[in-house]
């Protein structure tokens, strides 16, 4: 079976700081992957690899049809923007912090994407975003503001945001780390019912027990490669790696010895 | 980024038609009638020589009568320029006018570089002092002395010669108001000037404390490649002499012949003086007028215009080619690093040196845009910074090109963040208008001014003025704070 998303060889480094040193990656149609490691490790700099808010250096992102060889991209100018832009178009992606607009109302949010920079028609887009709100639980709050909306609903409207453009793939980064703790719960529910509803995920997560309970594949990374990947049951169950266990033990008993 | 670069250019060819549109306005009307227009220029602030009729408005005096006698003769169509006297050589130069009828006194520099007609006034100067002033009888005793003069006129340079220190005004009204006021020590000037404002004004306050030399010549002041009208007005002077016109136009206006060499002592009649409050009920209404159809549409013109360039400058800033930042930054540099007025001047007065003559608003309308596009370029650009960089990018994610991440996401945002100086900047700007007046822009200062001058009501008048300006400025920041208000509505 072919892999909707392939990553290979990806490499990128800010100044003297090699961030990610040959990342490969491989996630099927419907399955989510979660990306696991310790802060500074590389995973958001992959994520936001694939949605081209950073532009690695070498290496091959394939997502469906669109391939993009960084190594071979033109340094500027029209063609590497239409290159960029056809891969951005086949993901979407959750902030961590949402990054509404804060001038838009919920349904508006929703609907910018589909409107605005695919040009559809905007009544089919309008139900269109009120059916997303009402998947994510927010169908009574499609006319406020960000403002007016509480850190997991603002987070919500964010899922269903990204979900509006239609993407291959959906991407989140970190999507529950800046909530209070009693609103995680809402954002994951949501993450977990995309998941099941065939939606193709790849989350950068601490939260181990939700990842264990998502993912149908684990990438630990460290140091801006892949330390271990496979089935959470194997990564997070029965690390193999030394690096891996020392990460699980911190993340899942930060008090003990 | 090709697309700030497209929009400049758009701009520019707006600018461009309307510098074109302005310049056909400014060129002769087309009509039937083939006879040469010839421009006058002259103060109207100047009685009994040029000034406007308290009951009609409309320009009249000796100067005004005789070159009207000339045109009639010579076969010219004229058009009236009114404009401060320092204003009148440069715009005889600037070719905004052809001839200069404001009594200007012959001397051997003018001569040289200017067509001067025949001798049209025979006058004396005279040295005007406060009343209680008794140390100055004569020429000699200016040494050391303040004196108030219009600095490019024939007095100036007698006042100066005699060891004077000059303090610059715009004509005799404001040199005799300081005079009163106490400010200066003296002024020279035209003896019919002085008597007329005397008669007029029935000051106390000042006196003819002596002579000023011998007598002089006043002649209309053509530019010196024009010969052929010279020639034409000579003649009509000739004609006009011969036939008694000048002679009456002259007893009309003196009750004597200043035609001619000694012919008579000149006396003034002055006009009957009026109060304040007439005089403001008189002029509330012109300079209302002077508001609505010059000062408002001059600021709100530039202010849309200047923020069109000033967004264009901004994205030009903040781009990434150096082939954008520099020229922007230079701008920039350039418009907040010199006076307004400077800049008004060059457009004005300066670029006719290059062949690009401009009509007084137009001339106007181009500074002010440039001004406010370089205070407003650095507003924008920080307003712009200032939208926090999660919402570029969740603009890109979701697909938007440049141009919309633009229009959709940063504007709307860095407008709530620039709406308080921006409304800083047009507040400057319609007070700043005033500064048109001295490009003969007839906004509510200048026709304030010339009323003032010609009135000698300073306080009223001015008093009305400030009233408008702060009228207009007062809505503006009650329309600001509804803005803000609409902005805000999705902050919390």
């Amino acid at each position: 079976m072919t892999s909707l998303l392939t990553v290979r060889g990806l490499t990128k480094s800010f100044g003297d700081n090699h961030v990610l040193r040959g990342i490969d990656l491989d996630a099927e149609a419907g399955t989510s992957t979660v990306l696991l490691g310790p802060s500074g490790s590389g995973k958001t700099t992959l994520l936001r690899s694939l949605d081209t808010l950073e532009v690695p250096e070498a290496g091959t992102v394939r997502i469906g049809d669109v391939e993009v060889d960084f190594g071979a991209l033109p340094a500027k100018g029209r063609a590497r923007e239409q290159q960029l832009r056809a891969l951005r178009a086949q993901s979407g992606i959750v902030f961590q912090q949402h990054h509404l607009f804060p001038h838009m109302t919920a349904l508006e949010n929703v609907v910018e994407g589909p409107v605005t920079a695919q040009g559809r028609p905007k009544d089919e887009a309008l139900a269109e975003g009120r059916a997303l709100l009402e998947q994510v639980g927010l169908s009574e709050k499609a006319s406020q503001y960000p403002s007016e909306l509480s850190g997991g609903q603002q987070q919500r409207v964010g899922i269903a945001r990204a979900l509006a453009i239609k993407p291959r793939v959906v991407l989140f980064d970190e999507p529950t780390s800046a909530l209070d703790p009693e609103l995680v719960g809402e954002v994951l529910a949501v993450i977990k019912d995309l998941a099941a509803q065939g939606w193709t995920t790849v989350i950068v997560t601490h939260e181990v027990r939700f990842a264990e309970q998502v993912a149908d594949q684990v990438l630990f990374l460290d140091g801006g490669v892949v330390v271990e990947h496979g089935p959470p049951s194997q990564v997070i169950g029965d690390p193999q790696q030394e690096r891996t266990q020392r990460f699980l033990r911190r993340v899942l008993h930060p008090g003990g010895a | 980024m090709p697309r700030p670069i497209r929009a400049l250019l758009a701009l520019a060819a707006l600018l461009g038609s309307l510098v074109a549109g302005g310049a056909l306005t400014a060129g002769p009307a087309a009509a039937a009638d083939d006879r040469p227009v010839v421009t006058v220029g002259s103060e109207g602030t100047y009685p009994p020589f040029t000034f406007r009729d308290p009951d009609t408005d409309d320009l009249t005096g000796y100067d005004i009568d005789v070159i009207k006698a000339v045109a009639k003769k010579a076969g010219w169509r004229l058009t009236f320029v009114d404009a401060p006297f320092d204003s009148l050589f440069a715009a005889l130069d600037s070719r905004r006018i052809d001839v200069i009828a404001n009594q200007i006194s012959i001397n051997p520099e003018r001569q040289a570089k200017y067509g001067l007609s025949d001798p049209y006034t025979y006058s004396r100067g005279v040295i005007v002092t406060p009343t209680d002033t008794d140390d100055i009888t004569s020429l000699g005793d200016l040494k050391g002395r303040t004196s108030a003069q219009s600095t490019t006129s024939n007095w100036a340079e007698v006042a100066e010669k005699a060891g004077a220190r000059i303090e610059a005004v715009d004509g005799f009204a404001q040199a005799a108001k300081l005079l009163e006021q106490g400010r200066v020590d003296a002024a020279v000037n035209d003896n019919i000037a002085v008597l007329d404002y005397l008669a007029t004004s029935g000051s106390k306050k000042i006196k003819i404390a002596g002579e000023a030399g011998e007598s002089t010549q006043q002649a209309l002041t053509f530019r010196k490649a024009d010969s052929e009208r010279l020639a034409e007005a000579n003649k009509a002077l000739e004609e006009l002499r011969d036939d008694g016109t000048l002679k009456r136009i002259s007893e009309g206006y003196f009750k004597a012949d200043v035609s001619i060499e000694d012919g008579g002592e000149a006396q003034a009649s002055g006009r009957a003086g009026r109060n304040g409050l007439d005089v403001a009920k008189d002029q509330a209404g012109p300079m209302l007028k002077a508001l609505v159809k010059a000062t408002i549409p001059l600021a709100a013109i530039s202010f849309v215009l200047g923020l069109v360039l000033a967004l264009l400058v901004a994205l030009a800033r903040i781009a990434r080619s150096r082939w954008l930042t520099v020229p922007a930054g230079v701008f920039i540099s350039i418009i907040r690093g010199t006076p307004l007025l400077v800049q008004l001047f060059i457009v004005f007065f300066a670029l006719p040196a290059i062949g690009l003559t401009l009509p007084p608003f137009v001339a106007a309308v181009i500074a002010f845009t440039l001004n406010v596009a370089g205070y407003a370029a650095e507003i924008i650009r920080s307003a712009i910074l200032a939208v926090p960089r999660g919402q570029t990018e969740a603009a890109r994610t979701i697909g938007l090109d440049y141009r919309q991440t633009l229009r959709r996401v940063v504007l709307p945002q860095a407008l709530r963040t620039a709406v308080p100086p921006l409304s800083n900047t047009l507040l400057s700007l319609v007070k700043d208008t005033s500064l048109a007046s001295t490009i003969f822009v007839t906004e509510l200062f200048r026709v304030t001014k010339t009323a003032a001058d010609e009135s000698t009501e300073y306080l009223t008048l001015y008093v009305v003025a400030a009233f408008y300006f702060w009228v207009v400025c007062w809505l503006l920041s009650l329309a600001q704070k509804r803005l803000e208000t609409r902005l805000d509505r999705y902050v919390r």
